[in-house]
């Protein structure tokens, strides 16, 4: 299962929309042919490199003859239109066809071949090619090239006519296609098929994948727009040399390309206009031009394999994490008193060694329970428990760093379930718990239970929303309900639409009830979350399952029953040896956070467990092992 | 059809190009085994040989510059050869995706070089004088006298590397290297000079055939793609399974490449050699000579 | 007990960002042979890939036979995910200086150099001794112990099998004149023929004073080979048992994985 939003839901739309819009107006602004004319040049080169990605970078083929694609559609529109007298717009409509006839033809010998075999080859077949088109002077003017080519007119309108204005809103138009036939492609399954055959080719025949057809499609698919911008630069320049085969130019985009960063669509575009730009205003120095041109490329390559695009989401990357640490530095100061209203009890920053975290703390109470929270989420989810147990017992609840009001944290230490674990370790020993009860809450539920398998002294454990994992990550697709929105769990960055429904889903709320939860979902830092999920791979999780089935610690699982993540029979399914009602708990009709939505039935529920716990403790009797494990799956693995 | 006289003619100008041919491929194929790289700026190495040589040519004249010329050219090559190494493919020597990026900043370094060459000596032919006159016959037809001194000096110069990779320790510490580079660092061998090393006598064998050619042809910046295309062809063609595979390949390219031209003119040649070399390609993907496995 | 030979303090490391192994912390006398044991990947094979210097180790150090092999002090942690950082961060660690300093590492596994013959192989693996007494003898021992290998001493490793390419192996560790010799899984996957064979050779190579470190799937041939055992199990140590009690295959099972089947 993919998740995939359609565009105008993601990050992505306002920026395309603006650039989209600016180069729109450009043209009406600058009336100066020059400036249309490099930006004329900077779309074909965006439209070569972006396509070019789909075989290079989607694709893992490394296509040298992508320029003879070009080169196709610009001889085929010369030579249609002048010596056999077809009309321009058909003869521009004829260069794909021709483009894509010459990359089913080139997609047979490199079939068999792999890595640098298929740059040779290509290479060798633009050469041929380039060979072809120099020794047929007749039809194709040789080394000099055909020139005077007809142009392109709409009725008795050249488009060559007002400073060019409509050549440039034809570029402009087959810049668009193409990136959204690029958009498009890549979330199609021929796209994922394409990924798929690139990052790993035996599993992906394996399962169906058909390599012939595949590569066959790539390079028809990556010849379609170079073709078209053939034949559009034949009509507009009106001359067809063989330069188009030559080095230089091909070196040109390649480094668009990688400047821009593979495998994105939008790198490419960027660097056509960077690279086009600085050629242009380097105009007059000649050799030195490509000089420096070269050098940069070869500075980028060398320091910043990722390219521009990758600089460019870093920047945003780092503005987001600043925004959301000024975000929790300001709300930590600014709305302490309506979180203490929720709450009952001021929080306050406690010192931990992955960082000062927030903790809400009742001081009173000999016996103490701390509340775990999830993924995106702030210990206010927690506020119904707070004033529910606060007579009995020390109620503790802190916010995860990079959640809440904590502050952010390092995201390669400090952003996963095994710190989060000894940040509750250090609480336990820095507010002097004792052996509380923890109570874990989704990605709290883990924190919870390796806290438990890392020996920390505790009482009894609760997890709610959290589906236990022995083998990762095989069980993932079985403990959870596949939707798109576990994509979201792990996810950097959310566009608006995704945020509203994440926290829709999560703490299965509208917008105006919980404004402190809904606000920690914009506040988390993302690469909290990113971190989080990319490094579940690390934890120790049979160490979590022999716990559970060991069944010395009290341990409750109490889920909602409308939980729209967790797989509930699989939770039933694992053994446990002493589980709380010998199997997984379900409260009332809640979903994911059923201490929010159903605090009352909750509540009692979690009373019943502590005292159970307390008396069991108390009586000091051995306990027998209720063995509620039906047909165990073995976690020793 | 032709007389016997102009058929030897053909086939010894074949026998030459396929040695200037063989010189500079195996330099190129030496690479790529060895760093499992392309080498792009192979064929301006061959101009930048020719050009120093010409430079040192100017100030000494006569047999002995061209004898200093051709030697100061190969060891400046080495060492522009060496230094790339570090500066071209070191940087990201573990990146997954080195293939990719060697190519576009080897591609980058022949830009450089080539437009160097053209501010520094300027867009005008150039060609060194040749040190040798003279002509012997040969079945009828005339052969030069330097064609042969150089068919010979370009073999021992491919046997002297190849004995020098098999039979040395530090030959054989090269290829230990090429096929695996990390047993290579187990056995306390500095891989990363190796491969500079690797890259210096490719430049260096690259700058004597840039050199040879530079006295039979005339010089210009961009006389370095053509030996490029060449080289490339020609190490297709062959393969790279043994060290002798892309010299073979050569002097069938060389020999191919002479009738051609005489038979289909100038134009066609080219078309010729790389029909060839995809219709092997077809056929047999790992070159003419060998499986596909790389060594050296 | 006198200076170690080889000691590890606190290391960790793994493949960036991901790591493996943390706060490894063992000292391994100058007479002694050790042996790990643990599940395949959990990271016995980075920790000593770290040791021989093929991988930067992120924190702590290594020391051999008194000397630091390592920088000090920790990795810089990336901050990017894109910059080059191999252009930036010195390595921490070079292979040549481990091996110069004479401990060997002999991969799990290894494929060689399958296009060199094994004469070729075995002329250049005293490299790393160089300067040092002892090279013709150890070529002596070498044959002796593996005469298959003088049989074979014209082929390419490419048309050697399994075992004759582990030989190899060991053969060039040996010829390294090491201090200290690592072993890693010298017995995978091979027939059982050649596993007696090579667990003789390895057996011999203990006899004659080279202090080893083996890797082994197989319980019974460690415990008989060692002096301590380390258990390793989720990228640390979790239990080391000394030669007096050492115990039997069923048993480190059910100490590593609990009561199981």
């Amino acid at each position: 299962m993919k998740y995939a939003p359609p565009f105008h839901r993601t990050n992505g739309f306002l920026p395309v929309l603006l650039a989209l819009f600016a180069l729109a107006v450009i043209p009406l602004v600058f009336t100066d042919t020059y400036i249309r004319h490099t930006l004329i040049l900077v779309f074909i080169y965006a439209i070569l490199a972006s396509n070019w990605d789909i075989s290079l970078g989607l694709g893992g083929v490394v296509n040298f003859a992508h320029m003879a694609f070009f080169a196709i559609g610009l001889y085929s529109y010369g030579i249609t239109v002048k010596i056999f007298g077809v009309d321009p717009w058909i003869a521009l409509a004829l260069a794909p066809v021709l483009a894509i006839v010459f990359a089913a033809l080139l997609a047979i010998p490199i079939l068999r071949l792999e890595g640098i075999y298929v740059i040779l080859v290509t290479i060798a077949a633009a050469q041929l090619l380039l060979q072809i088109v120099v020794s047929q002077s007749d039809y194709t003017g040789g080394t000099s090239g055909m020139v005077l080519l007809p142009r392109l007119t709409l009725g008795d309108y050249r488009l060559s006519s007002d400073g060019r204005i409509g050549y440039f809103y034809l570029a402009l138009l087959l810049l668009a296609a193409s990136t959204i036939f690029l958009y498009k492609l890549e979330r199609s399954a021929l796209g994922r098929a394409i990924k798929a055959l690139r990052d790993n080719k035996y599993y992906a025949i394996a399962r169906g994948v058909s390599e012939g057809r595949v590569r066959l499609l790539t390079l028809c698919a990556s010849a379609l727009f170079p073709g078209l911008a053939g034949g559009f630069y034949g009509a507009y320049l009106r001359v067809a040399s063989p330069d188009v085969f030559g080095l230089g130019f091909l070196t040109m985009t390649l480094s668009i390309l990688l400047l821009g960063g593979i495998s994105t669509i939008w790198g490419s575009l960027i660097a056509a206009f960077v690279i086009t730009i600085l050629a242009q205003l380097l105009g007059d120095y000649g050799s030195w031009r490509s000089i420096i041109i070269a050098l940069l490329i070869i500075a980028v390559v060398v320091v910043y394999p990722g390219g521009l695009f990758a600089a460019l989401q870093e920047a945003w990357g780092g503005a987001n994490r600043l925004k959301t640490n000024m975000l929790a530095g300001y709300r930590r100061r600014a709305q302490a008193s309506v979180r203490a209203a929720a709450m009952g009890v001021e929080d306050r920053l406690v010192e931990t060694r992955h960082g000062r975290v927030s903790v809400c703390d009742t001081q009173t109470g000999d016996k103490a329970i701390l509340f775990i929270h999830g993924n995106s989420s702030a210990k206010e989810v927690f506020r119904h428990q707070f004033e529910a147990f606060r007579g009995d017992y020390r109620v503790v609840a802190f916010d995860l760093p990079g959640h809440g009001v904590s502050p952010n944290a390092d995201p390669e230490d400090d952003y996963n379930v095994e710190a989060y674990a000894e940040i509750v370790a250090d609480l336990v020993e820095h507010l002097k718990l004792g052996e509380p009860v923890v109570f874990g809450w989704s990605l709290g539920g883990y924190v919870g239970l390796e806290y438990a398998a890392s020996g920390g002294p505790i009482t009894a454990l609760a997890i709610c929303g959290t589906s236990p994992v022995n083998k990762y990550p095989d069980d993932m697709p079985r403990g959870y309900i596949a939707t798109p929105h576990m994509e979201l769990a792990g996810k950097r960055f959310h566009s608006p639409s995704e945020k509203t429904a994440y926290a829709t889903h999560t703490i299965g709320m509208k917008k105006g009830l919980e404004p402190l939860l809904w606000q920690a979902v914009w506040r988390t830092d993302g690469q909290a979350r990113e971190q989080a999920f990319a490094k579940l791979k690390t934890i120790d999780w049979p160490r979590q399952t022999r716990l559970m089935r060991d069944g010395t610690l009290p341990f409750a699982m109490i889920n909602g029953p409308r939980d729209p993540f967790i797989n509930h029979d699989y939770c039933r399914s694992l053994a446990y040896g002493d589980i709380w009602g010998g199997t997984p708990q379900n409260v009332g009709d809640a979903g994911h956070a059923p201490f929010l939505e159903d605090p009352e039935t909750f509540n009692a529920m979690l009373r019943d467990f502590l005292n159970e716990v307390e008396t069991t403790r108390t009586a000091n009797v051995p306990r027998e092992t209720t063995g509620a494990g039906r047909a165990a799956s073995d976690p020793s693995g | 059809m032709i007389s016997l006289d102009t058929f030897f003619f053909i086939l010894a100008s074949g026998i030459l190009l396929g040695g200037l041919y063989a010189l500079m491929a195996t330099g190129l194929a030496v690479v790529w085994t060895t760093l499992g790289v392309f080498n792009f700026a192979h064929g301006t190495f061959v101009a930048l040989g020719a050009y120093v040589a010409w430079q040192v040519t100017q100030s000494i004249g006569g047999g002995a510059g061209f004898l200093l010329a051709a030697a100061l050219s190969v060891i400046v090559m080495f060492g522009i050869g060496f230094v790339l190494h570090y500066v071209l493919v070191k940087p990201f020597e573990r990146n997954t995706n080195l293939v990719l990026l060697a190519v576009i900043t080897t591609l980058a370094a022949a830009s450089i070089i080539e437009n160097g060459i053209l501010i520094g000596w300027g867009p005008r032919d150039k060609q060194i004088t040749p040190p040798i006159e003279g002509s012997v016959g040969f079945f009828g037809a005339s052969i030069n006298l330097y064609d042969i001194v150089i068919l010979l000096v370009a073999l021992l110069t491919l046997l002297a590397l190849a004995l020098f990779l098999r039979r040395t320790s530090l030959g054989r510490a090269m290829r230990a290297a090429a096929q695996n580079r990390e047993a290579a660092e187990l056995m306390g061998l500095n891989v990363s000079m190796l491969f500079a090393i690797t890259i210096g006598l490719s430049a260096a064998t690259a700058a004597l055939a840039g050199v040879f050619t530079g006295s039979l042809r005339f010089i210009s910046p961009t006389f370095g793609a053509d030996p490029l295309m060449k080289a490339l062809v020609v190490v297709i063609l062959g393969g790279v399974a043994r060290f002798t595979s892309p010299i073979y390949a050569a002097f069938i390219v060389g020999i191919a490449e002479s009738f051609s031209a005489y038979f289909l003119g100038l134009y066609w040649a080219p078309a010729v050699l790389f029909a060839m070399m995809i219709a092997v390609l077809l056929i047999k993907p790992e070159g003419l000579f060998g499986h596909r496995s790389k060594t050296l | 007990m006198s200076t170690p030979l080889l000691e590890l303090r606190n290391l960790g490391g793994g493949y960036p960002p991901i790591s493996v192994f943390r706060n490894i912390s063992l000292s391994i006398g100058n007479r002694e042979s050790v042996g790990f044991f643990g599940p395949n990947g959990h990271g016995k094979t980075t920790l000593l890939k770290t040791v021989a210097g093929l991988l930067d180790p992120w924190e702590g150090d290594i020391l051999f036979a008194g000397t630091r092999l390592n920088a000090e002090g920790r990795m810089r942690a990336r901050t990017s995910r894109n910059l080059n950082y191999d252009l930036f961060r010195r390595r921490r660690i070079r292979a040549e200086t481990v091996v110069r300093a004479g401990l060997i590492y002999v991969m799990q596994g290894n494929l060689l150099f399958p296009e060199m013959t094994v004469e070729e192989v075995l002329d250049i693996a005293p490299r790393a001794a160089e300067g040092r007494q002892g090279v013709a003898e150890m070529r002596l021992l070498v044959d002796d112990l593996f005469p298959r290998l003088c049989e074979r001493r014209d082929s390419k490793i490419r048309y050697l099998s399994g075992g004759e390419r582990q030989m190899v192996s060991i053969a060039v560790g040996l010829l390294a004149l090491p201090r200290m010799l690592i072993l890693d899984e010298p017995t995978l996957g091979l027939s059982p023929k050649l596993r007696i064979e090579l667990s003789q050779a390895v057996r011999r190579i203990r006899e004659s004073n080279v202090p080893l470190v083996i890797v082994d799937q197989n319980v019974e041939f460690l415990t008989s080979l060692v002096d301590r055992l380390f258990l390793f199990d989720h990228g640390s140590i979790t239990r080391e048992i000394d030669a007096g009690s050492m115990p039997s295959h069923d048993e480190i099972m059910t100490m590593m994985f609990g009561e199981t089947l």
